[in-house]
């Protein structure tokens, strides 16, 4: 579904050049469940917006569904992580939610249809005559994973959503992506800085280093598909793979790189 | 991780790129200026070439009546400037003090500060002349509203539970506004000063070139009837330098004085360029 | 005090008109047997305004004033738009044009009349495109601004969802800029009005302006004071419309103002 590969990403300016990304290589089958985890300035919204199209890689190649990313492409959807500034204040939530798809062909009533389900699947049905700044952090949000959801992408890119809302909000983000994922069966990408939350989450996480970042490890989570907040997160497992990523991430921030990056 | 330097290019910072490019656009523009008349363009008549603009204006700065005509602007433009930054404070902080003034007052304010400032010109002229005091009142009229109704939105800002404070200090009224009231209004005056500052510039000339009173306008309106058009265009230049050198003034003021007040960057824009 | 029914709305009415109907009253009386050959009695000025500036004659100058003045400034509105946000979007164009928009929109604007007579002579064309000319300036700067301020985020989330050209523009930088833009077409309206009245005192031949300065010359006092109200009134109503068509536009802004005020 998603490849990326040897992604290297250097910035330039004036006095310096910095390279954020070394060598990046991972692949994402269809309907997984991904989360990318890392020390702060590790380069992972670099990493997003490279594979989102946003960013034109220094060298290496994303490829969606066999082909080449070199721009946004129309089958993916990105949430950012602010959420007061992604919304259209101007707009109703409907409208915002609906904006993506006039773009799309399609008929009115379809597009309709996908605004209304894609509220509703959010919980959120009802309020699409309001306005973004009317609504709490945590409802923002929602309304923008509506509109990406709404969009039907193939694949969805999370950048570090719900760093900004608090613990108890974030819980039940969660535990909205894995339903709207499960339910819609989408393959998901989630950068988080957030150890348990990518634990939670994923069915792999990826550890990323400091930067020039590389891919340190691809943690496989084997724990239960059926995941709530209350007790996989005391599980045994849990924990195990908890303190293995944060170790991982101690060494990174130690300067302790894989051989040969 | 150590950043490796680049090698082999000149990279300008931003910022010096940025000012080169602004100065090479008003040499494009003083190139345009030179052009345009002698190929053609535009007849020489009403667009003279740029370096006959500069002659003309070294020329006037020679002589006595450039500078009492730019004196008097700028002695207009300063009376009533700080007549209205004064009067307006004073009675912003009055009426915005007290409930009772502000909901009083607020519908004489909203129906007296649309009432354009050249309404005023005939009164002016039969009570006055072309004195100063014609230029004064229509400075003083349209400059005042704009320090009043910043100093207002000034007063209406302060913390309701800082005001409580204070009084729950026993702070007197004039400790109350020092400490309390003065703080929060002084970034909203900043902006009313620079308002004030463009506004009363604007009537003062406007003053010398509708009634003739002396000044800057009152050159450019007499060099233009009598021919002189190149002395025109040197008097119009100056006019633009003052206007510039007085928004920058005002600019840096209230950008130092914004320096306390992060806050205040939404209500520069609400106030405006 | 309890606020309840009809009382609240009745109170603050009364409010509203105590000084203006204090002032006024004041007026009435103080002017009421006045002699002064500047001042005459209120009574006097409004008998005058009624018939003078109310009339059907009335008209040949005020049509033609508030024409001038709709076109100039509908056309300075527009070419500041159309010419603002290419500039805006562009850092480069910005830093080249930006000292000289600058220095431009600093001169005083009724400098522009004589000059604009020299182009044009004392014609209608003068007096419309002095308009254009005065209030373009104010316009342009603010949407360069406000095209400039437009939030990276919400960029991004137009580039995202690949929408491009006239949606983005229609959907994203028109609204975004908007706030700025309205800043700019108020300081435009200030401005509009005095090169409308002042350029008509200029050897016109019909105008609000015109009417003014003849009255004044010819010491039709009476005359002139009701026309002093008139002009006031002009002004009112132009600011009442375009506070009615800012709030029509920019409902949402307040909207997020307020809330954001109250957090």
């Amino acid at each position: 579904m998603l490849e990326v590969r040897r992604l290297r990403k250097v910035y330039e300016d004036a006095s310096r050049t910095v390279e954020a990304i070394r060598d990046i290589s991972f692949s994402l089958g269809q309907g997984e469940l991904v989360c990318i985890v890392g020390p702060s300035g590790a380069g992972k919204t670099t990493l997003l917006k490279c594979i989102a199209g946003l960013l034109a890689p220094s060298s290496g190649s994303v490829i969606l569904e066999g082909q080449t990313v070199a721009g946004p492409p129309p089958a993916m959807a990105v949430v950012f992580q602010e959420y007061s500034r992604s919304l259209f204040p101007w707009m109703t939530v409907h409208d915002n939610v609906a904006l993506p798809l006039k773009h799309k062909k399609m008929k009115v009533t379809r597009r309709e249809e996908l605004v209304r389900n894609a509220l509703s699947a959010v919980d959120l049905a009802g309020l699409d005559t309001a306005y973004p700044w009317q609504l709490s952090g945590g409802m923002q949000q929602r309304v923008a994973i509506a509109r990406a959801v709404a969009y039907e992408p193939h694949v969805l890119l999370m950048d570090e959503p719900f760093a900004a809302v608090d613990a108890q909000t974030r819980a039940d983000l969660e535990d909205l992506i894995r339903l709207l994922w499960h339910r819609l069966r989408m393959t998901v990408l989630f950068v988080t800085h957030d150890i348990d939350e990518s634990v939670y989450l994923g069915q792999r996480v990826l550890v990323m280093s400091h930067a020039p970042a590389v891919v340190m490890e691809d943690v496989s989570i084997d724990l239960p598909d059926d995941r709530t907040q209350l007790e996989t997160r005391s599980m045994v497992r849990f924990g195990e793979l908890r303190k293995h990523i944060y170790s991982q991430i101690q060494r990174a921030k130690q300067g302790w790189r894989p051989p040969g990056m | 991780m150590p950043a490796k330097p680049a090698h082999g290019r000149v990279h300008l910072g931003a910022r010096s790129l940025a000012w080169l490019e602004g100065f090479g656009g008003l040499v494009g523009l003083a190139l345009l200026l030179e052009m345009a008349p002698r190929a053609g363009l535009v007849s020489p008549h009403y667009l003279p070439p740029f370096s006959a603009m500069i002659v003309a204006l070294f020329e006037e700065m020679k002589s006595a009546v450039f500078w009492i005509a730019l004196g008097a602007t700028m002695r207009a433009w300063a009376i009533g400037f700080i007549i209205s930054v004064a009067t307006g404070t004073v009675i912003g902080i009055l009426i915005g003090s007290s409930n009772i003034l502000r909901m009083l007052t607020r519908s004489t304010i909203e129906f007296l500060r649309p009432i354009p400032s050249v309404a005023l010109i005939p009164l002016a002229v039969l009570l006055f002349g072309s004195q100063i005091e014609s230029t004064l009142i229509l400075v003083v009229y349209a400059s005042f509203w704009q320090v009043l109704i910043q100093v207002l939105y000034g007063v209406q800002d302060v913390d309701p539970v800082a005001r409580e404070t204070a009084l729950s200090y026993g702070l007197g009224p004039w400790a109350q506004i020092r400490y309390v009231t003065w703080p929060t209004t002084l970034p909203y005056l900043m902006t009313g000063v620079r308002l004030a500052a463009a506004v009363s510039l604007i009537l003062a000339v406007t003053s010398e070139v509708a009634i003739g009173s002396q000044g800057l306008g009152k050159e450019i309106s007499d060099t233009q009837a009598g021919g002189a058009v190149a002395i025109m265009y040197a008097y119009v230049i100056v006019a633009g330098i003052i206007g510039v050198i007085l928004n920058l003034l005002a600019r840096a003021l209230e950008r130092w004085v914004l320096a306390w007040h992060p806050s205040m960057r939404l209500h520069i824009v609400e106030a405006g360029e | 005090m309890s606020d309840t029914g009809p009382i609240r709305p009745i109170r603050s009415l009364t409010i509203m008109l105590t000084l203006p109907a204090a002032l006024v009253t004041t007026w009435w009386f103080i002017s009421a047997g006045s002699q002064n050959f500047y001042f005459p009695p209120l009574q006097t000025i409004l008998q005058t305004f009624l018939k003078v500036w109310l009339s059907p004659e009335a008209l040949q100058n005020v049509i033609p004033s508030i024409n001038r003045f709709f076109v100039g400034y509908l056309a300075a509105a527009l070419l500041g738009l159309t010419v603002g946000i290419p500039i805006g979007a562009s850092r480069h164009v910005r830093n080249l044009l930006e000292p000289m928009l600058e220095f431009f929109r600093a001169i005083p604007p009724p400098v522009l009349i004589p000059m604009l007579i020299l182009f044009t002579g004392v014609g209608d064309e003068m007096k419309t495109l002095v308009i254009v000319f005065g209030c373009i300036w104010p316009v342009l700067l603010n949407t360069v601004a406000g095209v400039r301020a437009l939030d990276e985020v919400l960029a991004e989330v137009v580039l995202s969802y690949r929408l491009s050209g006239f949606a983005r523009l229609w959907y994203f930088v028109l609204p975004g800029a908007s706030p700025q833009i309205f800043t700019g077409l108020r300081q435009s309206l200030s401005i509009g009005i005095i090169l409308m009245v002042v350029s008509e005192m200029f050897a016109a031949s019909n105008g609000i302006g015109f009417a003014l300065v003849q009255y004044q010359r010819t010491f039709a006092i009476p005359e002139m004071w009701a026309g002093v109200i008139f002009l006031g009134i002009i002004g009112i109503m132009l600011s009442l419309i375009f506070r009615a068509f800012e709030a029509w536009i920019l409902g949402w802004y307040h909207g997020l103002r307020r809330s954001q005020r109250e957090n």
